[in-house]
Formats: C-alpha cells, sequence, structure tokens
C-alpha cells in the first residue's frame, strides 16, 4: 500500500503511540527492539492506522524513559541498529505507514558529550550550548514542572562550579536556544533523520526553549522565532513532513504554534483530554463543548491532535482546582495512581473496564476535530500497574498472546525490562492481542472497525464542526461537514438510556444513513428530530440527501 | 375514570431532557418577577456552593404569572449554551419551569404537587422549596436545608428564624405548642414557605389521598410535616438566620387560619391513632441556634385587638354555643366583660378553647370553614394576651413563657381525647 501522498496527510490520518521497547522483543533479551517492531507492522496496518509515533529510541541514561538523550544521531543499543530502524522505516512505508519520531529538543541528558563539554569549563567552546548562572535565583517567575521531585529549576553543577537550568530533572539540563550554534546543530539533527525518510517529528516541550527575566519562561517570542526557523528550513528542504508541538497549554495559548500555518502543523489538545473523561463521569456534555468553544480557529493546513491516553499521567494541569478535584475522586481513588499533577493511569482501568465506555470514548476520539492517537495496548485494553514506579505503570509489555510473557519476548520472565500485567482482569491471558482477534466482537475487532469507518470519509479529518444543543444535557451531538458531505454525530454520556430531541431542520429532506451498519434511519422533517439512545451508545450518520 | 395527568407534556418534556438529579430546588412562584431572578441567582450560587458536584434542578411551579416570571428563572440556565458571567459550575444546572395545569388560580397545594411529581421522576435525592418572597435569602439556606438530608440522611429539614417577638403570633401560641403536645415532636416552623425533604418523603407523601380532596387542599406544607412525623421519617431544624418578607401581605387572619389551624385540624382524624398514643415530646435536632428573638420596639393597634375579641364573642354566641362547652363560653364572656387594663385570656382557658374547637371540627357541629372562622376573634384575643404580658419581656422571659404554653396544652391533652372519644 503507497504512502498518502497529499501534503496534509496528517489531517487523515489515525497514529499509534509506541516505545520500541514495549512493543515486540525480537532477540530474547526482555527488551523491545526495532526487529521485532517490524514484524508486527502487519498487525498495525491491519488495525488501519496511518502513522506510527516512537518514543524516544535513542542512546540515552533512560533515567526519563529516553526523554533524556546522549546522541540524536544513533539508536540506542538495547533497541538494534541503525540499519534496523532503516528497515522498520522502509518496511512501514511500504505498508502505508509514516514514522514520526521524537526530537527532544529542549533539553539534552547530563550524560550527553554536549553538556560533558560545557560542564567541563567555562572556557569550553560549548560552555554556552547550555544556560549556566552563578545563582540560583535568575527566571524565578517559572514555575517548577515536576513538583513531587524537583525543587528548583536550577541545579548545582560541582564540576565548573554553576548553576545550570532545567524544566524538567536535574539530570536533563535545558539547551541554550539564544545559541546561533545550537539551533544550527539541532536543524543538523532533524535533517539526519529526515533525509533517512522520517516522515514527522514531535517535539517535545517547545514552549521552553528560551529564557527571559521578568517572564515565566514559556510561550516567548523568541521561542517561536527559533520553531518559525526550523518549521522554514523544513518546507524548504522537505515538503510534505510535519512538525507536532508538544505544549501541554491552554488552547489561547497554543494557538501561536500555528502562526500563520508556517510553525507547527499539529499540537495536541491537552485541556480536551481530561474534560472528555470529566464530561463521561459527569454525564454532561458542558465541559467538552465549552473547552472547544474556547479552542480558537487554526489556519486551514493545521490540525489538532486528540488522544484518550498517552505515556504520561493523564495531566490535569490544564482544569481548574474544582475539576482537578473531582477527576481526582472520580478517576485516581488512591493516592498511588497520582502522580505530579495528573492519573498515572491506562484508558481501560479508568473506564472501570467497561466496554461501552471505552467505545464511546474512542468514538468520540474518532470523531471530534482533530487526528486521534491510539496509545499502545488501548486497543485491546490492557490495564496498567500502579505499583511500578513513575509512569511506568503505563508503559508495559504489549499483550500479544497468552503465551509466557504474553508472547512479547522468550526471554525469562524477571529479564523483562518491567514486569507484564498479570492480574486477573487485564493480565496477558485474559486480555492479548490472540485471544481477540478470534473473537469477532473483541476490543480489538471493533477497533478496527471504527479506523475504518473514520477513513470511509474526509469529514472527521478535515471537516467543520458545528454543535447541535439539545436540551436533553447528556447528549453530545454535533455535525461534522465537508463539502457537501455531512455527518451526524450523536454520543450518549449517561449510563442510562436518554431520549433526545434534535432540531435538524437546516438537514430538512435528508435521510439518516447509520454508519456502522449502513441502516436507513427516517427522513429528517419539521419536527424535531427523536433519536433514543441506549446508556453510553454513540451513534454517527451520515446525512444524505436523495 | 382515572384523574387526568396534572403534568403538561411540555413539562414531561423538560424533565426528560433533565434526568435523574441529586438535587432538587421547588421554587413556586406567582407574579414574582420583581424578585424572582435573584432569588434563582441565590438558590444558583447556593447549589454551586455546597455541592458543586451533584445534579440539580429548579422546578419553577407557576400559577399563571403575566409579568414573565417564568422566563426569568428559564433564562438563567447554567449551561454549555449559557455560562454563567459570574458563577462555575462543573455540569449543567437546569432551571425549568411550568404553568400547572387545571388551576384557575395560584395554589400552593397544586404547586407543591408538581414538584414534588418532579423529584419523583428525576429520583431526587435531596429536595428543598424557596420562596419567592423572601427578601433575604442567602446562599448558606440551600446548604442548611440540603445538606442533613444529603449528606445525613435526615427527610426533613424545618428552619427555624430569628424573628421579632411579635412576629409569628400564630405560630406560637397555637401551632407550634399544640403539634408539640399531640404528636410529641417539637417543631418550631410547622408550617414554612422553605422547608428541606427528602425523595422519599416527598414520593411517600405524593402517594397520599389529599391531593383530589377539596376539603384537605389548604396547608399542605403543615400536612407535608405532619406526615413526616407520622411515618417516623427523621427530622431536623435548621437556624436560617432573620427571615424578612418581600413584601407584607395584607394580615388576613382567616385565610391564615384555614392553612394552617384548619390542616391542622383535619390531620387529627386520620392521624387519631398516632396522636392519641402519645405522651409528652421530645426536642428535634437543631442545627446552629434554636431559633432567634428579636426585641425592637413594634407598634401595634391593642386596643383595636380587644374590640374585634368582645365583638366576637358577642356576635358569635350561638356559633360558640355549638362549639365551646358551655363552662369554655361561659369564661370567654367573663373575660369579654374586663376592662382593657384587666383583660387577660388564660393560658389554660385558651387550650381548653382550641381542644374544643378541634373536637367540634372533628364532628363537624356546623360547616368546618364557619368553626376555623369563628376561632379568628378568639385568637385575636389570645394575642392581644400575649403581647401585654411579654411587652418589656426579654428574650429568655419570652421563650419560658412560649414554653409554659406548651406545657399547658401538653397537660391538658387527655382533656382533647376526653372530648374527641366523646364525640365518636
Amino acid at each position: 500500500m503507497p504512502l498518502n501522498r497529499t501534503a496534509l496527510w496528517y489531517k487523515d490520518a489515525i497514529i499509534y503511540q509506541v516505545h520500541v521497547r514495549t512493543f515486540h522483543d525480537s532477540n530474547g533479551d526482555g527488551i523491545g527492539d526495532f526487529q521485532g517492531l517490524n514484524g508486527k507492522l502487519d498487525y498495525l496496518q491491519e488495525l488501519g492506522i496511518d502513522a506510527i509515533w516512537l518514543m524516544p529510541f535513542f542512546p540515552s541514561p533512560l533515567r526519563d524513559d529516553g526523554y533524556d538523550i546522549a546522541d540524536y544521531n544513533a539508536v540506542h543499543p538495547t533497541y538494534g541498529t541503525l540499519d534496523d530502524f532503516r528497515k522498520f522505516l522502509e518496511s512501514a512505508h511500504e505498508r502505508g505507514i509514516r514514522v514520526i519520531i521524537e526530537l527532544v529538543s529542549n533539553h539534552t541528558s547530563d550524560q550527553h558529550p554536549w553538556f560533558q563539554e560545557s560542564r567541563s569549563s567555562r572556557d569550553n567552546p560549548r560552555r554556552d550550548w547550555y544556560v549556566w548562572s552563578d545563582t540560583d535565583t535568575r527566571y524565578n517567575g517559572a514555575r517548577i514542572i515536576f513538583l513531587d521531585t524537583e525543587k528548583s529549576n536550577w541545579a548545582w553543577d560541582p564540576i565548573s562550579k554553576s548553576f545550570y537550568w532545567h524544566r524538567f530533572f536535574s539530570h536533563q539540563p535545558d539547551l541554550n536556544y539564544d545559541n546561533p550554534a545550537v539551533r544550527e546543530q539541532m536543524w543538523e539533527v532533524m535533517k539526519f533523520w529526515l533525509e533517512m525518510g522520517v516522515d514527522a517529528f514531535r517535539l517535545d516541550a517547545v514552549p521552553y526553549l528560551v529564557e527571559r527575566e521578568g517572564t515565566n519562561c514559556e510561550n516567548l517570542p523568541e521561542t517561536h522565532e527559533v520553531l518559525k526557523e526550523l518549521r522554514r528550513r523544513l518546507d524548504e528542504s522537505f515538503p510534505g513532513r510535519m512538525l507536532l508541538a508538544e505544549a501541554n497549554q491552554w488552547p489561547a495559548d497554543l494557538r501561536p504554534y500555528f502562526g500563520d500555518g508556517d510553525e507547527f502543523h499539529m499540537a495536541f489538545h491537552f485541556p480536551l483530554m481530561p474534560r472528555m473523561f470529566m464530561g463521561l463521569k459527569l454525564e454532561d456534555r458542558k465541559p467538552i463543548t465549552e473547552i472547544l468553544h474556547q479552542t480558537p480557529e487554526i489556519p486551514s493546513s493545521c490540525q489538532w491532535s486528540l488522544f484518550l491516553r498517552n505515556h504520561d499521567e493523564l495531566t490535569l494541569e490544564m482544569v481548574t482546582d474544582v475539576e482537578r478535584d473531582y477527576m481526582y475522586d472520580s478517576y485516581a481513588e488512591s493516592k498511588m495512581m497520582r502522580l505530579n499533577l495528573g492519573i498515572r493511569r491506562r484508558l481501560a482501568p479508568l473506564l472501570a473496564n467497561d466496554r461501552r465506555r471505552i467505545e464511546l470514548m474512542n468514538g468520540m476520539l474518532m470523531s471530534l476535530p482533530g487526528t486521534p492517537i491510539i496509545y499502545y495496548g488501548d486497543e485491546i485494553g490492557m490495564g496498567d500497574n500502579i505499583n511500578l514506579g513513575d509512569r511506568n505503570g503505563v508503559r508495559t509489555p504489549m499483550q500479544w498472546s497468552g503465551e509466557t510473557n504474553g508472547g512479547f519476548s522468550t526471554a525469562p520472565p524477571e529479564r523483562l525490562y518491567a514486569p507484564i500485567i498479570q492480574d486477573p482482569v487485564y493480565g496477558y491471558q485474559a486480555v492479548n492481542v490472540l485471544r481477540q482477534k478470534a473473537s469477532e466482537h473483541s476490543l480489538i475487532n471493533w477497533m478496527r472497525t471504527i479506523t475504518g469507518v473514520r477513513k470511509s470519509t474526509g469529514v472527521f479529518g478535515r471537516g467543520s464542526i458545528e454543535f447541535l444543543y439539545p436540551a436533553n444535557h447528556r447528549i453530545l451531538a454535533f455535525i461534522r461537514q465537508l463539502g457537501n458531505e455531512a455527518v451526524l454525530v450523536v454520543n450518549n454520556l449517561s449510563s442510562s438510556a436518554q431520549a433526545v430531541e434534535l432540531d435538524l431542520r437546516h438537514y430538512k429532506g435528508n435521510i439518516l444513513i447509520e454508519m456502522f451498519g449502513k441502516n436507513i434511519f427516517p427522513r429528517v422533517g419539521d419536527l424535531p428530530y427523536l433519536l433514543t439512545m441506549g446508556p453510553y451508545q454513540f451513534y454517527w450518520f451520515r446525512l444524505r440527501r436523495i | 375514570m382515572a384523574e387526568e395527568s396534572f403534568l403538561t407534556d411540555d413539562f414531561l418534556r423538560q424533565l426528560m431532557n433533565v434526568g435523574e438529579v441529586d438535587i432538587l430546588v421547588g421554587l413556586p412562584t406567582h407574579n414574582n418577577a420583581k424578585t424572582v431572578g435573584s432569588i434563582v441567582h441565590t438558590i444558583q450560587t447556593g447549589i454551586l456552593r455546597g455541592f458543586p458536584r451533584a445534579r440539580a434542578v429548579i422546578i419553577n411551579a407557576d400559577g399563571g404569572s403575566r409579568d414573565g416570571t417564568p422566563e426569568l428563572v428559564t433564562g438563567v440556565s447554567i449551561d454549555d449554551a449559557r455560562p454563567a458571567s459570574n458563577l462555575y459550575a462543573l455540569r449543567t444546572l437546569h432551571s425549568i419551569s411550568t404553568k400547572y395545569a387545571n388551576s384557575s388560580q395560584p395554589s400552593n397545594k397544586v404547586a407543591f404537587r408538581t414538584i414534588l411529581a418532579a423529584a419523583e421522576l428525576l429520583r431526587a435525592k435531596a429536595c428543598v422549596v424557596m420562596s419567592p418572597e423572601s427578601a433575604n435569602v442567602e446562599p448558606e439556606w440551600l446548604s442548611k436545608l440540603l445538606g442533613p438530608i444529603y449528606h445525613d440522611d435526615f427527610d426533613l429539614v424545618t428552619p427555624t428564624y430569628s424573628r421579632h417577638k411579635f412576629e409569628g403570633l400564630l405560630i406560637t401560641n397555637l401551632l407550634y405548642p399544640m403539634t408539640r403536645a399531640l404528636y410529641g415532636v417539637r417543631i418550631r416552623e410547622t408550617y414554612s414557605p422553605e422547608f428541606g425533604f427528602s425523595g422519599r418523603l416527598g414520593t411517600q407523601f405524593l402517594g397520599q389521598n389529599i391531593w383530589t380532596d377539596a376539603t384537605n387542599g389548604t396547608g399542605v406544607e403543615l400536612r407535608f410535616t405532619l406526615a413526616a412525623i407520622t411515618g417516623k421519617f427523621r427530622i431536623c431544624q435548621s437556624f436560617l438566620g432573620e427571615k424578612i418578607q418581600i413584601e407584607r401581605r395584607s394580615a388576613d387572619l382567616v385565610p391564615a387560619l384555614r392553612q394552617t389551624v384548619g390542616a391542622l385540624f383535619s390531620a387529627l382524624e386520620p392521624d387519631f391513632p398516632v396522636w392519641s398514643v402519645v405522651a409528652g415530646s421530645e426536642p428535634t435536632l437543631t442545627n446552629e441556634a434554636d431559633h432567634g428573638v428579636l426585641l425592637e420596639p413594634l407598634r401595634i393597634n391593642r386596643k383595636r385587638l380587644r374590640e374585634m375579641f368582645s365583638t366576637g364573642v358577642a356576635e358569635l354566641e350561638s356559633v360558640f354555643q355549638s362549639i365551646l362547652s358551655p363552662a369554655t363560653l361561659a369564661e370567654l364572656q367573663q373575660i369579654a366583660r374586663l376592662r382593657d387594663e384587666d383583660f387577660r385570656y388564660p393560658a389554660e382557658l385558651w387550650v381548653r378553647t382550641v381542644y374544643e374547637f378541634a373536637a367540634s371540627y372533628q364532628k363537624s357541629v356546623i360547616s368546618r370553614d364557619h368553626i376555623i372562622q369563628a376561632l379568628a376573634p378568639l385568637f385575636r384575643g389570645k394575642a392581644l394576651t400575649f403581647l401585654t404580658e411579654n411587652r418589656n419581656a426579654s428574650a429568655e422571659e419570652i421563650e419560658n413563657n412560649i414554653e409554659g404554653l406548651c406545657r399547658e396544652f401538653e397537660r391538658l391533652k387527655p382533656y382533647l381525647l376526653q372530648i374527641w372519644k366523646s364525640s365518636e
């Protein structure tokens, strides 16, 4: 299957997020690798995804799961070689699957040679590649992000006897983007991978690239200048490639990252995700529609990326205190489930393993404006292990079968990079790909269906959205429209059956065709369109004037 | 033939859209446009402060307002189409209205029935009825009236207020002491425009056979309190502070007697198996202060009260002969002849009077409505005595005097049983 050659491919895509370490181990060392991932591409193709987003796979001391990079131009030896990566990339492209990799641009590992040189002496040519200070009082308007572990954004370096700036862990010194040499070097890193054929970068922690006194050191104009320059060079040399921003900000603060279509192609919509969970628990569409109302228009070439869960905690930074307390009480009754300002759990446990709720949330993910991202394992309803520290509980091995180690690895179980889930509900014997593929009504087969239905029309990726406001607030209903094509989406956020009357006068004369079963529903007339919906049920209707 | 539904289709449709709720606020209105907007805002604030996570709805049962009251209520829902400018709401807060059907005039009974029906259909856990005529409603009132139900599983929360010592004389001289003596429960405000109740109490009361009985139509709030007592529901009181009416209605005593004393007398017959075996009374759990007494001077036309008492005793002699025992009537006629400065309606005589009225009401010696009307001049005499005796009384002294009257009602309860049984 050839790659989708349209320039805006990312608007139509369904992205699958995976860490190579977690997916499949080909050499029996207990750690997933590129050969293993390569061997599972057919599975991903069947799932109906269009792109793979790989978490960092570069050489790293792995003190932050690879987000502490020690060499940007190589593959961590436990995952394979550069050649393994090339083969994986080619295989993915052959299946019509693009590859998005991480560009952890804000900081490096303190083990990176650049930092080692920088700290070696104050006269080192690379001294200025990082942000140094004789005091720890500069930029005191910047918040501390990892509140649970860090007390300051400055760390003392005993070698060069000065402080260095870090917005994340102290072993992750921030690069100095005021230094042109750093900007040039980062472009060289990008070029290295782009020339190999990589299709896109997810740029990590982009709001923090530049620091200025008297500010909170986030979203500064100078940061946008750096990003626009990278984008300009990307478009000139590698048209059709894509940049995805990770910036955990309010929508209005995110808007500048799209620029005039000249900065990022895509950005994560962080505030929407917790509100989808909130709306489901409250059985009320208000949190969802409110945040989408607050979401500004973006240039036509740009796109939001939507997700339900990812490798991090379910972040609650972009909610109010009242909402955060509600989310904690609703979804993280145990303190062990909480981390920083968030909840470190997977999708299925968050939704009490309720198939109807899992389907509804995926239905919303696939039908709201944006490009959906599926986190590996969520397509089969994998569980988590909150006894593992940090966010490792949601990064356990993929469960392929009921065999030893869930078919992930032939290594002795104690050698796995992390214990596989073994509890009676979510354990690999109960939840695995092989078993679900054999069952017609399994979650994975349902996921394959919904990805297929989504891709049967362009409206979900590119269409406009118009909310309907039925008086029944438990119903989230909207019309997605692209040209003459219109789709009506109706979601019942409630645990009970609901009746809803929809004002579809604008579509009078259309018949409704339910997109999963292709059945015809009554024609829209003058009266409000009455639908009855089961608990957590959702409908996608194609509106057809015949 | 089955009774035609008293809920309109449109109202049912609105309820359907609201769905199950945790909290329901009932707001009966009739031409309250001047005040209802601020009352609803206060209610919303109270809900969002006290119960930010609860599913809540405000139900306006309107008696046919012509001043736009319902539109003012429904216009302040908080939802995704209408976010509140100065309130933060986690979820949608519906505010819906219905003009109750088949009613040519405002009726507390129909309004309350509508609210109860909505509470049952929406499976509300905790409900509160609020008055659109209270000038000083505070958001905290919602927590005080709903909290014991929502959090502590009570079924009825009646308010207590800070009142002027001469306000609510019907309550202090008749309703409170008589219900206390008969039912054995000390509830200060058995008849209040604001009160909280549980869904289960509401459902139980909605199922009672009082709604189509025209003679039992008035005083539904008092009947509700009595139903909670006789049904052994959990009751407590919450102190709300001072209560100020927005607009004082003309002090027409007879309708007030019909709504309260009439309702109480009506209940005595079906409730006889309950109250006839009660002895003494028990205090009711009260949150915060029990109640308050305000002592500011108040101008009262005592002469007028005295004239109305004496005139009533003289003009209604033939009526009283049907209602009262000869001894009681003779004593009344005796005190009617006293000089103004010597006038006093003794507590013991007052209690006997009331009990004989209650027994005669049960016997229907004459039209029950006439019995209630005939009580009016006598009550004025008792009120005058209360005013005179407590002119310079402190809050504590007043409370002692009311307590004394209550004990008199309790002491003479056997007399009521005696004349009640003799009438059977």
